[in-house]
């Protein structure tokens, strides 16, 4: 179906709505054609148009209603990607709320906090996991007056009142539409555009986690920029992959998909998630850079376990992508020869190979959220994939600043969306102005305050204009380190370049103050496991596998071939392989993934003191915590690596 | 949408006669030559209970349940089920009558995916001939939609919407027994009769199992029987049971009353010796 973009007359008008009145509009117009939202169940895709989604919506906002929400109360969302988060969001803010996902994954302090934070009064939770650990809290969570649970397994013998289903809150709903069947109508022309609509708990990389708050009018804003600069329209699939606390799907889900209107798609499970990728074949897609990461390390493990031919092909492809790459970057016409080649290698791998990993129908594929390695970008692009860095923030309000089709550089996360300002401040921060800006962070003024400069909103991120506008990203400001010799250095920067390595997973980079840098890496268990197998290396668990000697000398390769490309300062000259991953449970990670490099550091000082006295070894007692509440011990010794 | 998921469509209400499951044995006795696998056993389970049967190994707990079953026919005694005497009948003989059974040593077709072997398992209450399967007539087509609707709604009850197209050969353990307890869910049995569904599995999976047997049996009113090693199980989900040694019962109960009885202690820990 070829792609038709939403009138701008339409779009136009979006400008005084809010984001439930949006849909209702769709709901009135659009043909039954246009597909909302498809969700896969019982192993086939079910449809909903726009008529469907905005009934659901409105009974879920009217079920609300008849359990006692009021104008400006706040709905907490415990879901992974299934369409009643978008009812349930929707529907709050129908009727005034304002709404915050948290992950499934969070523990029950966490949501705790949360819960509190946002003085939550009623919470819509996933399943009977998330209901258990709101039971765990009740105590602690005296404004929640109801929770509203969605998969009813497991749930039937629960007999407590403050639960109650959502197929029962839905037949409330119903009833009261048959009741007073334009209630919800005149709830939603009550919304003003700058009411708001969101609000996001930042990820909390350097700290306490904060609420962004976000109004009908930011997401209305991202959304039509988004739809003026990429390659979308009506009915364009998005497959919402990742999780709704994130502010990418919540840009995209009730923001550019709805103002858009475009298809809203969810995977049957986490679990399926590759596969439904690929039978959906999604038009665009924003995520993460290690999604793209372990893509492409996955790729590459998978060709060197196949064949002769396979292999030779593979290796042939990529340099031929890679050669007409390099002459596209440096403005430089493509010989006739290369061409012909580059259409035999499209039809015999590219091609088969996007296919095989649910890409072949990409626009555009954009990756985020944390600098992504240029080797995994010129990968990918080698292969014929439109993969282009994208840069964005919360308080931003999702992404605004894009790499343009024609001028790909990799360094760079591009240009801004139009109708936005960047410019870089005397310290060299990077500043960022447009009218999707958020509106401040939820009872926290001295915060607010100090996220602006003149009207502008501070990024926290180090970067520079490049001569022809482009953005540079060096890595968080206040993370940007100096040596014992004051020479200044990104971590990020090389952490990304350790991990396009597909034997490393994560790797934390060290030398603030210090003579030299050293690091933490954390091996990839399934790669390196393969590895050692092919090897007949016996192992067991993730901390023997880690101190074997054939693996440290395997990663002592990756890292020289790393402090190659490195400037002299930049080169890691110690560092050690971590007897544990590095997990969200035991506080090192964030739920999004990012390294929490404080926190690391300082439970874990006792082995960075090791790697800059000259110890050889080390003996460690380390603790695990699990996510049903118990704590595990390690005991083990780890040795220290010169690179 | 996933909140009108999770009622399974053979578990819709029905009238309390298709769901009647009532079992007694009396005085069963099976020998192999000159060896007694089990002797004069008498034990009943009523319609919705969860009976479990425990003892050491060589109890005769797999015995008893393959005289259920129909695998092995005892020498003497009468099985009951449903105020019908089924001693002796043919497997598949049984299984229409409505009891169904999983395996300790995994019994699936591992060449074929998931999805097939559970289909497999509706070959009994599928109603066309030879002739209009051949022409794939419409009624045919019907009938398998039912089917294939019926296996999802298990396959998303069991959480094993990731695996359904893989080839069960390729499973880890725990998968498999999953595999096996869905096709014998499918069979849409009154009792089903599980033989160690939790053996050889990891913390993790014998957790997941526990929650669909609850489900199954709490929620769903699933009569079950079920032969079990691993006693913390046993002691969470059984309403009542029954403990055998050397082929004879030892002792019958509430989960509490079997841990405390001192033959049981006996027969698992053994007795005190001087040395």
């Amino acid at each position: 179906m070829k792609i038709r973009k939403i009138d701008s007359t339409i779009l136009d008008e979006m400008k005084k709505m809010t984001l439930p009145q949006i849909l209702r509009m769709h709901a009135g117009h659009l043909p039954a054609e246009y597909t909302a939202i498809r969700e896969k169940a019982y192993g086939k895709w079910e449809i909903r148009n726009w008529k469907d989604y905005f009934s659901c919506v409105k009974r879920t906002g009217l079920g609300l209603i008849q359990l006692g929400f009021r104008r400006g109360e706040n709905l907490a969302i415990i879901m992974d990607n299934h369409q009643e988060w978008l009812f349930a969001e929707l529907g709050a803010q129908a009727l005034g709320g304002i709404t915050l996902n948290l992950f499934t994954s969070a523990i029950a302090s966490e949501l705790a906090y949360g819960l509190n934070r946002a003085d939550a009064a009623y919470v819509v939770a996933q399943d009977q996991e998330q209901v258990d650990k709101l039971l765990e809290i009740r105590d602690k969570l005296p404004f929640v007056r109801k929770v509203i649970y969605i998969d009813p397994t497991g749930m039937r013998t629960y007999e407590d009142p403050w639960l109650i289903s959502y197929k029962e809150l839905i037949a409330l709903g119903k009833r009261l539409e048959n009741d007073d069947p334009g209630l919800f109508e005149k709830e939603i022309k009550k919304g003003k555009t700058d009411d708001i609509a969101v609000m996001i708990m930042t990820s909390g990389t350097t700290g306490i986690a904060k609420l962004a708050m976000l109004s009908h009018a930011n997401f209305i804003d991202i959304g039509r920029k988004w739809i003026e600069t990429a390659p979308i329209g009506m009915n364009s699939n998005w497959l919402s992959i990742s999780p709704p606390p994130w502010i990418v799907d919540q840009m995209w889900g009730v923001g550019v998909a709805l103002a858009g209107a475009m298809t809203m798609n969810f995977p049957e499970t986490p679990d399926t998630i590759s596969e439904d990728f690929r039978e959906l074949g999604p038009h665009v897609i924003i995520t993460s850079s290690r999604f793209w990461e372990d893509l492409a390390s996955s790729i590459r493990v998978k060709i060197n376990d196949a064949g002769f031919v396979k292999r030779l092909f593979f290796s042939k492809a990529e340099s031929i992508g890679g050669k007409i790459l390099d002459l596209r970057n440096e403005n430089k016409k493509i010989p006739f020869r290369l061409k012909l080649l580059q259409e035999i290698a499209s039809f015999t791998l590219y091609r088969p190979l996007l296919d095989r990993i649910g890409c072949s129908q990409l626009e555009s594929a954009y990756t985020g959220g944390h600098p992504v390695s240029p080797d995994v970008i010129k990968f990918f692009r080698s292969i014929g994939l439109n993969l282009k860095q994208c840069y964005g923030l919360t308080e931003a309000g999702g992404i605004f600043q894009v790499q343009p089709d024609d001028e790909v550089k990799a360094e760079t996360v591009g240009i801004p969306l139009p109708r936005t300002r960047v410019k870089i401040s005397e310290n060299g921060e990077v500043l960022v102005s447009s009218a999707s800006i958020f509106r401040g962070y939820h009872k926290d003024y001295d915060a607010t305050e100090s996220a602006f400069e003149e009207g502008w909103l501070k990024t926290g991120d180090a970067g520079y204009l490049d001569d022809d506008g482009h953005l540079v990203i060096i890595g968080r400001k206040e993370e940007i380190i100096r040596d014992k010799e004051g020479r200044a250095f990104s971590p990020d920067f090389i952490e990304t370049r350790l991990k396009f390595s597909p034997f490393i997973k994560e790797a934390v980079i060290f030398g603030e103050g210090r003579p030299y840098i050293t690091a933490f890496i954390n091996i990839d268990m399934g790669n390196v496991g393969n590895w050692a197998e092919d090897r007949m290396i016996p192992y067991t668990t993730y901390t023997d596998l880690s101190q074997q000697a054939e693996v440290e000398r395997l990663i002592l390769e990756e890292i020289g071939n790393v402090n190659e490309r490195m400037p002299e300062p930049m080169r890691i000259r110690r560092f050690l392989l971590l007897y544990k991953l590095l997990d969200a449970d035991d506080e090192e990670l964030t739920r999004t993934g990012k390294v929490r490099r404080r926190f690391v550091y300082g439970l874990y000082l006792k082995l960075i003191e090791a790697m800059y006295n000259g110890k050889k070894q080390i003996d460690v007692k380390g603790k695990v915590h699990y996510r049903d509440g118990h704590t595990g011990s390690i005991e083990t010794t780890v040795r220290i690596l010169d690179a | 949408m996933k909140a009108l998921r999770g009622q399974l469509g053979i578990y819709e209400p029905k009238d309390e006669s298709r769901n009647r499951a009532e079992l007694s044995v009396d005085n069963v006795s099976l020998s192999f030559g000159g060896l007694m696998a089990l002797s004069n056993i008498s034990m009943y389970v009523k319609t919705g209970e969860l009976l479990a049967v425990i003892g050491p190994n060589g109890a005769g707990k797999t015995s008893l349940l393959n005289c259920l079953t129909g695998y092995y026919r005892p020498q003497q005694g009468i099985i009951n089920f449903n105020g019908e005497d089924i001693t002796g009948l043919p497997t598949h003989e049984l299984v229409k009558k409505g009891i169904g059974r999983s395996f300790q040593n995994i019994e699936l077709f591992p060449g074929m995916t998931v999805l097939s072997n559970m289909l497999l398992a509706r070959h009994i209450h599928s109603g066309y001939d030879f002739g209009s399967a051949c022409f794939f007539l419409p009624s045919v087509r019907r009938e398998e939609t039912r089917h294939r609707k019926i296996v999802e709604e298990i396959i998303d009850f069991l959480e094993m919407q990731s695996i359904r197209k893989k080839l069960v050969g390729s499973l880890p353990y725990g998968l498999r027994k999953r595999v096996e307890l869905g096709r014998a869910i499918a069979l849409e049995p009154k009792l089903l009769v599980l033989d160690e569904p939790f053996a050889g599995m990891n913390l993790e999976e014998k957790e997941d199992m526990v929650r669909f047997l609850l489900e199954l049996n709490r929620t769903w009113k699933q009569t079950m029987i079920l032969v079990e090693h691993d006693m913390s199980v046993v002691m969470t989900i059984s309403k009542r049971v029954v403990a055998l040694n050397f082929g004879e019962k030892l002792a019958e109960g509430l989960p509490e009353e079997i841990q405390n009885n001192e033959d049981v202690i006996m027969a698992y820990l053994g007795d005190k010796t001087e040395i």
